[in-house]
């Protein structure tokens, strides 16, 4: 019974942390006022990227590397389209998602049919350095140390990325400069902040850990191509629903990843939940999958329809969101 | 001090911006070429197959125009409601959501208008998706109007909210479920009765389905709706300036929902034509016409006519690309998904081109 509990909050975490870098990143871009909805592409460019890199030397820090650096790319070429050529966000980041998906698909693809085929993970050096650490009596407490302290470093590193950028946002000069930025670019401006330079900046940073995301799922997905299914399935768009439910606040972003990540859980093990609670979660099984699986978006739903009822202030939204800032219109 | 600064250009004249449009794409179709090279495949060959769509020599060539026109209907209404909507700069990019619903409704009409006539019918699923479609969107459109909800990420949800709602209704084995096929086991959608079923005109082998009529004659009206009535004057002033349009004594909130109205029953109307021209429904009905219909809208700078010409180009290159994979295995079709991406990038840079200018600081500035 406990084993079941436990498997429970493992898998919770083990399958949502790429959730985690999905929304800090996205959060990152947007506090900078900027709208970018390629999330979904820019993570799995990331990850083939990532992968490819890392299964040929061998290495988790090279994966993780290469998918930062092709992911901020992807970042560079969002701000310097919306940014430095004005071009609309929304449109600029959802062909972001078209092409990023497309590539995916395009690639593996074409290595699939090439003679060397698709890099394989198990039994590369890749693989046993993703694998979970165990750390020496930490991860042998009873039902919390397998839980969560028995996992790869990549769930570490995501959590610290949520923790390092709250306190970025909330403890620092240039933190809170962006901020100042995604509420007002023309004030920001003429207090003398270089706006072009920190759209940039974050952006590229926000989109790189996005690849980490990617490339964290891959890995999970155990490296296995599909023709048919995309390893970030459909991570990227819960991750924008996750960046409003979390108010536009790392810390809480994380809390926000636990809880969708538990809805996500749900619809995967009802059946075992349902089996070991006969009497008090029998009624699991009743629901459809599909009904948790669009719970993420109905809750961010009435989330964003809720708060804008309410009083604007206490919404983390950044005011200037989603406008391109020019400016002579100022 | 930077020696260079942007200024955006006074006139904006169409012949430039089309000159910069065509290097644009000329530049795509090169770094498409070059993809193709290093997968050693000759691009003239490929993309000439891909251009004639599989026409040349096929004595099935009819059956490759028909195929065509089923993607070409469903994306020009899709995009010309889009570009409605875009034009006030109320960002409905719930497309996916709002075709979903309309094809829902129109379903459940068709599944149940066994016996009735097929014009009746087909006008009944119309109806049913549009005034479906269009009560969610002037739902969004309200919420934005009264509380300033933001509609970006409004629509997105429905996008996926609508996207399990169908996956849920094709996956239910139920007695209530009519839109799955009674004597199989395993959950498939059905097919409509034949009172359902798009119906069309012969020209020898060659079917023209009356949405392909349908959708032609729409582009007319609205383009006339948009350049000729009082309604299209006040959607662009909404367009230009919300606050212009207040001063001038219009309504915003009725126009914005009226052309939020307008906007997705169109939509719903798309859904219903494509529905009943595949005589059936499924969670992938939409073909991603949202989702590139946006793409379409944007790369025409939402003119009516830009809109015609372009969702035939992207009809094309989708179709195409699926003409020619049966030649070119090891080119799958996702390769129509990266050259569209990379050609909306290449537009969007040379839109910049065509809209702004490089000026040369003074020089008097700095002493």
């Amino acid at each position: 019974m406990l084993d079941v509990l436990t498997l429970f909050l493992f898998n919770i975490i083990v399958y949502n942390i790429p959730l985690l870098y999905g929304t800090t990143g996205e959060i990152m871009i947007e506090k900078s006022g900027s709208l970018n909805l390629g999330v979904e592409g820019t993570m799995a460019i990331g990850a083939v990227a990532g992968y490819l890199a890392g299964a040929k030397c061998d290495s988790l820090l090279v994966a993780c590397l290469v998918s930062f650096i092709a992911s901020g790319l992807v970042g560079l070429l969002f701000s310097f389209l919306t940014v430095t050529l004005q071009a609309n966000q929304n449109v600029t980041g959802l062909t972001i998602t078209t092409f990023g998906v497309a590539f995916y698909y395009f690639i593996g693809n074409a290595l699939s049919n090439s003679k060397g085929g698709w890099p394989t993970l198990s039994g590369t050096g890749l693989d046993a350095q993703s694998q979970a650490i165990h750390i020496p009596f930490i991860s042998d407490i009873p039902f919390v140390g397998k839980a969560l302290f028995s996992h790869g470093i990549l769930v570490y590193v995501g959590i610290l990325i949520a923790i390092l950028m709250w306190f970025y946002f909330n403890k620092t000069v240039p933190g809170l400069k962006l901020r100042s930025i995604g509420e007002n670019p023309a004030a920001a401006d003429s207090l003398g902040v270089n706006v072009a330079f920190y759209k940039y900046t974050h952006i590229i940073v926000g989109s790189g850990i996005m690849g980490l995301g990617g490339l964290y799922m891959g890995l999970n997905m155990g490296g296995t191509f599909e023709g048919s299914n995309c390893w970030i399935n459909g991570y990227g768009w819960i991750s924008i629903a996750l960046v409003i439910f979390a108010n536009w606040s790392p810390a809480k972003a994380i809390l926000g990843t636990l809880i969708f990540g538990f809805f996500n859980t749900l619809r995967v093990q009802n059946a075992a939940l349902a089996y070991t609670f006969p009497n008090t979660l029998g009624w699991l099984t009743k629901i459809p999958s599909h009904f948790f699986s669009a719970l993420p978006f109905i809750i961010t739903l009435i989330v964003l329809i809720t708060s804008s009822l309410t009083s604007k202030g206490k919404s983390g939204e950044p005011q200037a969101i989603g406008r391109n800032y020019y400016r002579e219109d100022r | 001090m930077r020696k260079y600064h942007l200024v955006r250009r006074a006139d904006s004249q169409l012949k430039r911006t089309l000159i910069y449009y065509a290097i644009g794409i000329l530049i795509s179709l090169t770094i498409g070429a070059v993809i193709l090279i290093s997968l050693g495949i000759n691009p003239f060959e490929y993309y000439g197959r891909m251009f004639t769509i599989g026409l040349v020599g096929n004595r099935y060539g009819y059956k490759s125009v028909e195929g065509l026109l089923k993607i070409f209907v469903p994306l020009l209404i899709t995009s010309l409601a889009l570009s409605l909507s875009f034009k006030m700069r109320f960002w409905n990019i719930g497309g996916e959501g709002e075709f979903l619903i309309g094809a829902i409704c129109a379903s459940i009409v068709a599944f149940n208008s066994s016996g009735l006539p097929n014009f009746v019918t087909v006008v009944l699923m119309c109806l049913a998706a549009m005034i479906s479609s269009g009560i969610i969107g002037v739902a969004i459109a309200a919420l934005k109007v009264k509380f300033n909800t933001n509609e970006t990420l409004m629509t997105l949800m429905l996008n996926y909210i609508m996207l399990y709602v169908i996956r849920y209704i094709g996956d239910t084995k139920a007695d209530w479920n009519f839109f799955l096929r009674k004597d199989s086991e395993r959950p498939i959608f059905g097919s409509f009765p034949e009172s359902a079923v798009m119906q069309g005109i012969h020209f020898g082998k060659f079917n023209l389905l009356w949405s392909v009529i349908i959708a032609v004659i729409l582009t007319v009206i609205i383009y006339i709706y948009l350049k000729f009535t009082k309604h299209g004057y006040e959607i662009s002033v909404v367009g230009d300036s919300s606050s212009t349009a207040k001063y001038a004594g219009m309504s915003v909130g009725k126009i914005v929902l009226r052309t939020m109205f307008i906007s997705s029953a169109l939509i719903g109307l798309a859904a219903a034509l494509a529905v009943s021209s595949a005589g059936t429904v499924s969670d992938t009905i939409t073909n991603d016409v949202g989702w590139t219909g946006i793409i379409v809208a944007w790369l025409s700078k939402l003119s009516v006519p830009a809109v015609f010409v372009t969702a035939i180009l992207i009809s094309v290159l989708q179709y195409g690309c699926q003409a020619a994979a049966t030649q070119y295995p090891a080119i799958d079709i996702n390769f129509a998904d990266l050259l569209q991406g990379i050609i909306l990038f290449s537009v969007l840079v040379a839109d910049f081109a065509a809209n702004f200018r490089l000026v040369k600081k003074e020089e008097a500035k700095n002493a």
